[in-house]
């Protein structure tokens, strides 16, 4: 009997984690589990973002390299640095666990458009007021009117960033890449471990969370969690916020407008549940520059993150498996974001460009809800109807 | 199918190319290829696992092979 009950669970827990780990898991799941995330995060904190955290990382860069001398916040209690850590580590730790983690190298041009795109996405953001996540996603979930300029703004950059692809793919016929050689002689067969690497990582986590628990940083503990689910739900979905603004141009296809639709739609209303019962300031997180900056910060970061292949979150994601072409595109946009903002505001630009509208105090509460659902759900038409004609289809 | 037994009429190396770049290829290279012939893509992008046979599905050409080894994938795609 014994031997049978053990046998038992054993094949359930083989089952549960090919589930989990063997093969990639629905977006439309992915939508739903980050909306519930976002909206923990900020009900725990304040509205989810990740430039912010790049900034940070570029600070300590020029810190290092003494172009400048006030020492910038501590990455490990910077809050937005801290969610970023976990979702690179999520990544990580599902790449390792589905065997996909490699280290992946690519050819030179690739590695140069890895590191416009970065630039382009640090100033990007610095005009919106915040990447694809706080610029757009989290704007639009917390009312902030620019989410929606930034929409627009990525959705026309995305399809520039196309036609320039198309472009280079003529002009600049590449060459394959081939990976170096691997020695054949292995002391010990990676892909059995990978497992095992990834589980311990994920311990060390959990462990780093209590670590902050212990030191009475219990809230910035509970944010490295959050962004550790983050990193495990984007890589097991391959959550690309890229694809809902580049596929209708690209292949017509409209999944993730649909996603992202979703995810938003439950993000507006449980946001709204927050706000109205003032579980928090009701006006907290808006402060995106509307209309202008949104807008143009959209176009640029739609652009770049054409040429990187990875908006914000998914150069995060993407880095946890391995892939090194988005290292650089990370390294630039931290040192653009962390230098275009402060000479933007030095010299007051962000404030000519636009400033902070939230939706309930233009349109009123009784209008709030249904406009943020038409807006959306116009979007997920005007895209199903695209999937079926490919009108905005670009070749 | 076996895919041994198949014999591509082109082929289409991307190897160390990351999203979107695969699927642009793929999607720019199946039109100048007349139909019924089999384009084989390879590549290393995690990505196109779901990318190119959702791309197959919906342009209505048939994929008509794949494999995967040490993280280099080969699709066969007869042009519809």
């Amino acid at each position: 009997m014994e031997t049978s009950f053990w046998g038992s669970l054993k094949e359930d827990i083989n089952e549960g984690y090919n589930k989990l780990f063997g093969q990639n898991w629905p977006e439309w799941v992915a939508g739903v589990f980050l909306a519930i995330l976002a909206l923990m995060i900020f009900l725990w904190q304040s509205p989810w973002g990740i430039a912010g955290g790049y900034r940070n990382w570029g600070d300590w860069m020029y810190f290092w390299m003494g172009v400048t001398e006030t020492r910038p916040d501590i990455p490990w209690m910077n809050t937005m640095s801290v969610t970023n850590f976990g979702l690179f580590f999520g990544s990580f730790v599902a790449a390792l666990m589905s065997r996909q983690f490699k280290v992946r190298g690519t050819s030179a041009l690739e590695y140069t458009k890895g590191l416009a795109g970065g630039v382009l996405m640090g100033t990007g953001a610095a005009f919106a007021g915040g990447c694809n996540v706080g610029g757009f996603y989290s704007a639009i979930g917390v009312f902030s009117m620019g989410g929606y300029a930034m929409m627009v703004g990525l959705g026309a950059g995305a399809y520039l960033g196309l036609r320039y692809l198309l472009w280079e793919m003529d002009a600049f016929p590449s060459k394959p890449y081939t990976a170096p050689a691997e020695s054949s002689k292995k002391s010990l067969d990676w892909s059995k471990v990978q497992p095992w690497f990834g589980g311990l990582f994920l311990i060390a986590a959990i462990g780093g969370a209590l670590i902050y628990d212990s030191m009475d940083n219990t809230q910035i503990g509970i944010l490295l969690l959050f962004g550790l689910l983050a990193g495990v739900i984007m890589q097991r979905s391959r959550f690309c916020f890229v694809r809902a603004f580049r596929d209708p141009f690209m292949t017509g296809e409209a999944i993730m407008v649909k996603v992202v639709a979703l995810s938003l739609m439950i993000y507006g209303f449980g946001s709204a549940v927050i706000k109205w019962n003032y579980l928090q300031p009701d006006t907290m997180g808006v402060h995106h520059p509307f209309w202008i900056g949104s807008l143009l910060g959209g176009l640029i970061f739609g652009f770049g993150m054409l040429l990187s292949g990875g908006c914000a979150s998914s150069t995060l994601w993407r880095i946890g498996e391995g892939h090194t072409k988005l290292v650089v595109t990370l390294i630039g946009f931290s040192l653009t974001n962390a230098m275009v903002l402060p000479i933007m505001k030095s010299h007051s630009i962000i404030e000519r460009l636009g400033s902070g509208t939230y939706l309930p105090k233009v349109v009123s509460w009784y209008l709030t809800m249904p406009v943020f659902a038409f807006i959306l759900l116009a979007w997920v038409i005007v895209m199903a109807w695209n999937e079926k004609s490919e009108k905005f289809v670009a070749f | 199918m076996n895919v041994e037994s198949i014999t591509a009429d082109h082929v289409l190396d991307t190897q160390g190319l990351s999203c979107p770049m695969p699927m642009l290829k793929t999607k720019k290279n199946i039109k100048t290829i007349s139909s019924g012939e089999i384009l084989e893509v390879i590549g290393s992008d995690p990505g196109s696992k779901n990318d190119i046979p959702d791309f197959c599905k919906k342009a209505g050409h048939e994929l008509v092979g794949e494999t995967e080894e040490n993280g280099v994938f080969h699709f066969f795609i007869k042009k519809a």
